[in-house]
């Protein structure tokens, strides 16, 4: 037995060896294609990747890059030794969560019902509809929450009208976290709807049609064949998030917090923010941005590496 | 598709229906309240008075708007920055996508390009050293200074990469045996099929182009070279901001006069328009309804 | 295979690195300016960094880079203004910070803050004034300066050289109470029987109440003062509802770095003055006097109460009636406002003197020709000031007053105004309402423009513009307020000790002004009783409090 296999393992290496010779005509059209976007990403995004730095100095413009400090990992140190930095990253990783998780949940639900709805006119204008949220700039959408949610507020009048207490949306540390996630789930669930309905359009009707000549309720159509067929893009998307787990959405609570929702409302970003306000944040921002993506990168490699193990697919 | 025509099937028709018309009312009404306020006299909007219809309707705001001349030139730096950056990133999607979709085997060197993708849409040197880059490369103040640092859409890549992994083979090895090179293959058989992903990808470049307002906050040094968010952002001042720093009293008056919320809100009303003009367009894409199987490796 | 890939990785990524790092020092120039400093036709050339402002009124055709102004410094200088950049607010020391740390400063530009400052003289980046101001200052300006007893040079020099020329702030205290003057004679209300302008917090109280339980705005919720949640701010100017007036009745100055009486340096936020006047809104709150969405209240909300008229009491400084009023008027014809101070036990107005410095003019180190920045100063601050012809003077300049350009489109975006200008204006003003002075006799067209707008209210109160009705309010009432407390001696001025930074306020000085907003809204609201100030006090110390109170205290013992 054995000296058969090894002559076999040994013609497998010849083989290799050859295919590892020869750059094929096609594989070099490949290189050649990848050419010019690769040069872009190495004069945008390499060279000025040398900039991370600036994490780890005392960075100040007027010494430049060279002439800076260097400090190790003193901004790391600081950053974790801050007073509220455990409260802060809970904030942060709940309320990203939160929206990446509900998000999804109702951007896939309305691409279901949505692709159900056969009046042409009537589809294309909720979409239009919906997905204009995601353009205004939440320095607009704040005054609009702020009028829907304060006290005074149209889903206050609602409240008391059924005989409920008002409820302090903006000032109360229990309520402020899901008035974020809801607001942002609302505002993005209609653009973040548009990838899956591409999905949608994309899985074969006849497989649809068997299921229905088969006595499949659309429920169970729904269950066993678009839900399957969304699953790869929604994976894809999902794991595309997690680098943003610590990306809370600086905007959206920058213009919506106040002292009184500190508790529950600050952010990384938020807290950064105000330490440049009074100080010169380039490092600082800079080692922030660098754990940031530490983070992201460790999520992304376990979860594309979980991915592989359950589904028999990498994503990338 | 909801055939049946039994009662469960009809009552779940009307359920359907009425929540998605019901998402649509809640994602209209908000826009509906500041075209509204665009339309009202500024003092009934500081006093909140302002609902779904305006109050002592007027189109000053407007009127101001059309007057400032640097309104209109930072818009067609935007329409400009818009149309070149999209041709620029869907040439490069549709190049880098495809053979990032194929196996190692067929493509030695495939995970290597992966990985420096993914490192790239990771991490970042931050606002200084990019700058530094673009200044060198002698681009500032120029339209390629909010074009080339986006060129490479990577999220919009590995969306069309996935989409092409989903191709049936078939298809590929059929042209392959007609004696297509790689090219061909690409831009007769994998874009056709592709185009809803395609418009996907198009419709995020142009939004994310048209919305970025930082860009120009530090590319250019000179108001007029702004694009039309970044003027926007710029008119917006927080006016929070500026009395706990201390402000006095003529720029508060100043401020007052452009910041205020009637006048930002038209020129949001305004910066949307395109916007709502794109996605028509783009949807026809969205129903091509070829077959592309579900994936597995 | 799998330690193959992982040493092609680390390779790769070596060499990516390797050959990134060694470009910084490409990419990152010493800093050097070609000698592009004469223009085509043989003027100088000077490259500035421009601090713009929103909504400059410019007529058309005219820019930041090409407007009156800057013709005019063509004109009479022989120098040609371009703009390396422009900006405004974050955006401008955004830019400033781009320019540093790519190594082109422009010649001129102009920096917020003494830490900027520092940064620049200690790299060695800027020039040394101190001769070319000497020689070439003219006498009106080095007068403005000495009537700050000098504090104003000494912001802007370090080791006795001066570094920047310093832009002049005046006070402008008091924090005001600023009450619906309609309202209070629709209800009869009896406010300050001996007209001195002073209301005790008694009087302001039973007018809150009263305006509570009356609904004079006829509004249907009525609310009875209104505060912003931040409560405080580092200057009287930007006071806008603030509590600064209540802390004054207990000789308290929140944010503001004073000696107390045992020469020890303290924070104004943490002293019992603090904690007494945060007792006063405490108690407002619980009898329903303070808004009861306080903490939550946006700006915008809290000025749309004003406007619609839910409040008729504002706190804020004297130009509030300018920017924050004028709505009220929109919309309501009738309103009408008193402005008050509020005062202590002893009949006093207890206020703090600001800043006097806000902002710097630096010159770039070899830049060939710096007294063209003293110049400046002297053609923009003292002739055009002083003229009292600007129609046959300066013909542009003039009509821009007229079109009401804003003073930001000037080349140096500042203003180095005596100390006492506010009530000089004042007093010039009143002087030509009064018609006791010719109007051409003013120097200073606001100062004009204003003494005509308030001849037109008065001519006719009801059916005045609102631009009138605005300038009649900050003025008269406004600076008149001001101007009555001092003649009267009725001010009790504190001189802080430190304004700026230190290398811990930078650091911590955000946490610690997170907790002071954080706690004074627990306390204000009852989620926290009265004493828990004392815990507020100890946290704040020990959470960097004291090394900064230290520091301070370094600073101030090496200067002197």
């Amino acid at each position: 037995m054995k000296p058969i296999e090894h002559a076999n393992t040994s013609v497998e290496l010849i083989k290799q060896k050859k295919k590892g010779r020869k750059l094929t005509k096609i594989e070099a059209s490949y290189h050649l294609m990848l050419l010019p976007g690769m040069i872009f990403l190495f004069i945008f995004s390499y060279i000025p990747m040398f900039g991370i730095i600036m994490a780890f100095q005392d960075y100040i413009p007027a010494k430049g890059m060279l002439g800076s400090e260097f400090v190790g990992f003193e901004h790391f140190v600081y950053m974790f030794s801050l007073p509220d930095i455990g409260q802060i990253f809970s904030n942060t990783i709940v309320i990203a969560l939160g929206k990446i998780v509900l998000g999804t949940l109702m951007a896939i639900i309305f691409s279901i019902l949505l692709n159900e709805v056969r009046l042409k006119l009537l589809k294309k204008s909720i979409q239009t509809v919906v997905y204009l949220p995601h353009f205004l700039s939440w320095v607009v959408l704040a005054s609009v929450v702020v009028n829907m949610f304060n006290l005074d507020g149209t889903v206050n009048q609602i409240l008391t009208y059924l005989g409920f207490e008002k409820l302090n949306f903006l000032g109360s540390n229990k309520l402020f976290q899901p008035l974020i996630i809801g607001t942002d789930v609302w505002k993005e669930f209609g653009f973040n709807s548009i990838v899956y309905l591409a999905a949608i359009t994309a899985i074969d009707p006849g497989l649809h049609e068997a299921a229905s000549i088969d006595g499949a309720s659309w429920w169970k159509r729904v269950w066993h064949i678009t839900l399957p067929g969304m699953l790869p893009i929604i994976l894809l998307l999902a794991i595309l998030s997690l680098p943003n787990i610590l990306n809370a959405g600086f905007d959206q609570i920058y213009n919506l917090y106040s002292p009184m929702v500190y508790e529950t409302g600050d952010i990384l970003d938020t807290y950064v923010y105000r330490i440049g306000l009074l100080g010169r944040e380039y490092s600082f921002g800079t080692a922030v941005g660098l754990f940031k993506s530490l983070i992201g990168l460790i999520l992304i490699l376990s979860a594309n590496n979980a991915a592989k193990k359950y589904t028999d697919r990498k994503l990338f | 598709m909801v055939q049946n025509k039994t009662f469960s099937g009809r009552l779940g028709k009307v359920i359907i229906y009425t929540i998605v018309i019901l998402l649509g009312l809640i994602c209209l009404l908000p826009l509906w309240n500041i075209v509204a306020i665009s339309f009202s006299s500024s003092e009934a909007v500081a006093a909140n008075a302002v609902g779904l219809t305006p109050v002592n309707f007027t189109t000053k705001a407007y009127m101001m708007i059309m007057e400032d001349g640097q309104f209109w030139r930072s818009f067609s730096i935007s329409i400009q920055r818009v149309v070149l950056s999209l041709i620029i990133n869907m040439i490069l999607i549709v190049l880098m996508a495809y053979p990032l979709s194929k196996s190692k085997r067929n493509f030695r060197g495939r995970n290597i390009y992966m990985n420096l993708i993914i490192f790239a849409m990771l991490f970042n040197g931050g606002m200084i050293p990019t700058y530094l880059v673009v200044k060198n490369l002698d681009l500032l103040n120029t339209i390629w200074s909010l074009v080339l640092p986006g060129a490479v859409q990577i999220f919009s890549i590995i969306l069309v990469m996935n989409f092409f992994i989903g191709v049936p083979k078939s298809l590929e090895e059929a042209a392959i045996m007609d004696g297509a090179n790689p090219w061909q293959v690409l831009f007769k058989v994998y874009i056709p099929i592709s185009l809803p992903a395609l418009a996907t990808v198009a419709l995020f470049s142009i939004v994310g182009n048209w919305n970025d307002f930082f860009s120009g906050l530090i590319y250019m040094t000179k108001v007029s070279n702004y694009p039309l968010m970044t003027y926007i952002q710029s008119l917006s001042i927080d006016i929070q901001d500026m009395l706990k720093a201390g402000a006095n009293s003529s720029q508060l008056e100043n401020i007052m006069e452009v910041s205020n919320r009637n006048l930002n809100a038209a020129k949001i009303v305004i910066s949307t328009i395109p916007l709502l003009l794109i996605y028509p367009i783009l949807q026809k894409y969205f129903i091509t309804g070829i077959v592309v199987g579900s994936v597995k490796e | 295979m799998k330690r193959n890939s992982l040493f092609k990785r680390i390779t790769m990524l070596s060499m990516a690195s390797i050959m990134t790092f060694s470009l910084v020092a490409c990419v990152e120039k010493e800093p050097s300016n070609a000698a592009d400093s004469v223009s085509e036709n043989g003027e100088k050339v000077i490259k500035m960094g421009r601090v713009t402002s929103a909504n400059p009124k410019l007529p058309e055709g005219d820019t930041y880079e090409d407007n009156a102004y800057t013709r005019l410094v063509e004109e009479k200088l022989g120098a040609k203004i371009e703009n390396a950049f422009e900006g405004e607010g974050e955006d401008y020391t955004r830019q400033v910070a781009l320019a540093i740390s790519s190594g082109e400063l422009p010649d001129m530009m102009r920096v917020d803050s003494r830490e900027e400052l520092k940064e620049l003289v200690e790299n060695d980046l800027i020039a040394d004034l101190t001769d070319v101001y000497d020689k070439n200052a003219s006498d009106y300006i080095k007068g403005i300066y000495d009537s700050y007893d000098g504090r104003s040079l000494e912001d802007a020099s370090f080791d006795g050289r001066l570094m920047a020329i310093p832009a002049t702030i005046g006070d402008e205290a008091p924090n005001m109470i600023w009450i619906r003057k309609d309202w209070t004679e629709k209800l009869g209300l009896e406010i300050d029987r001996d007209g001195d302008r002073l209301i005790t917090l008694d009087e302001l109280e039973k007018t809150a109440k009263a305006f509570i339980e009356n609904d004079p705005g006829e509004t249907g919720n009525p609310i009875g003062i209104p505060l912003a949640y931040w409560l405080n701010s580092g200057s009287y100017g930007g006071s806008a509802l603030n509590m600064t007036s209540i802390a004054g009745i207990f000789n308290a100055y929140p944010r503001f770095w004073l000696e107390d009486e045992n020469g020890n340096i303290t924070n104004g936020s943490i002293t019992e003055g603090t904690k007494q006047a945060l007792g006063v809104l405490s108690d407002w709150y619980k009898e329903g006097i303070l808004d009861p969405q306080f903490g939550t209240r946006t700006w915008d909300d809290i000025m749309a109460l004003i406007t619609n008229g839910q409040t008729g009491i504002v706190t804020g400084p004297w130009h509030i009636p300018d920017w924050g009023l004028s709505t009220v008027r929109e919309m309501d014809k009738n309103a009408v406002f008193e402005a008050y101070a509020l005062e202590d036990p002893n009949g006093k107005v207890n206020v703090a003197h600001t800043n006097p410095t806000g902002a710097f003019i630096v010159v770039r180190k070899d830049y060939e020709h710096p007294e063209l920045a003293i110049e400046i100063l002297n053609l923009f601050y003292d002739e055009l000031a002083n003229s009292k012809d600007l129609a046959t003077d300066y013909p542009e300049v003039a009509e821009y007053k007229e079109l009401g350009v804003d003073g930001s489109t000037r080349p140096f975006n500042i203003e180095v105004l005596k100390s006492d200008n506010l009530l000089f204006d004042y007093s010039n003003i009143m002087g030509a309402v009064n018609g006791e002075i010719e109007m051409e006799e003013i120097a200073s067209s606001e100062a004009r423009d204003a003494a005509t707008s308030i001849m037109k209210y008065n001519e006719n109160p009801a059916g005045a513009d609102t631009a009138d009705w605005s300038k009649y309010h900050s003025r008269v009432k406004g600076m008149g307020l001001i101007d009555k407390l001092t003649k009267e001696d009725k001010f009790n001025w504190v001189t802080p000790v430190y304004f700026g930074n230190t290398e811990t306020l930078e650091k911590k000085g955000a946490n610690l002004l997170k907790l002071e907003e954080e706690d004074f809204i627990k306390i204000v609201t009852g989620a926290r009783p009265l004493d828990y100030f004392d815990t507020f006090v100890s946290n704040w110390k020990s959470q960097g409090g004291d090394e900064i109170i230290a520091e301070i205290e370094a600073i101030l013992a090496e200067e002197e």
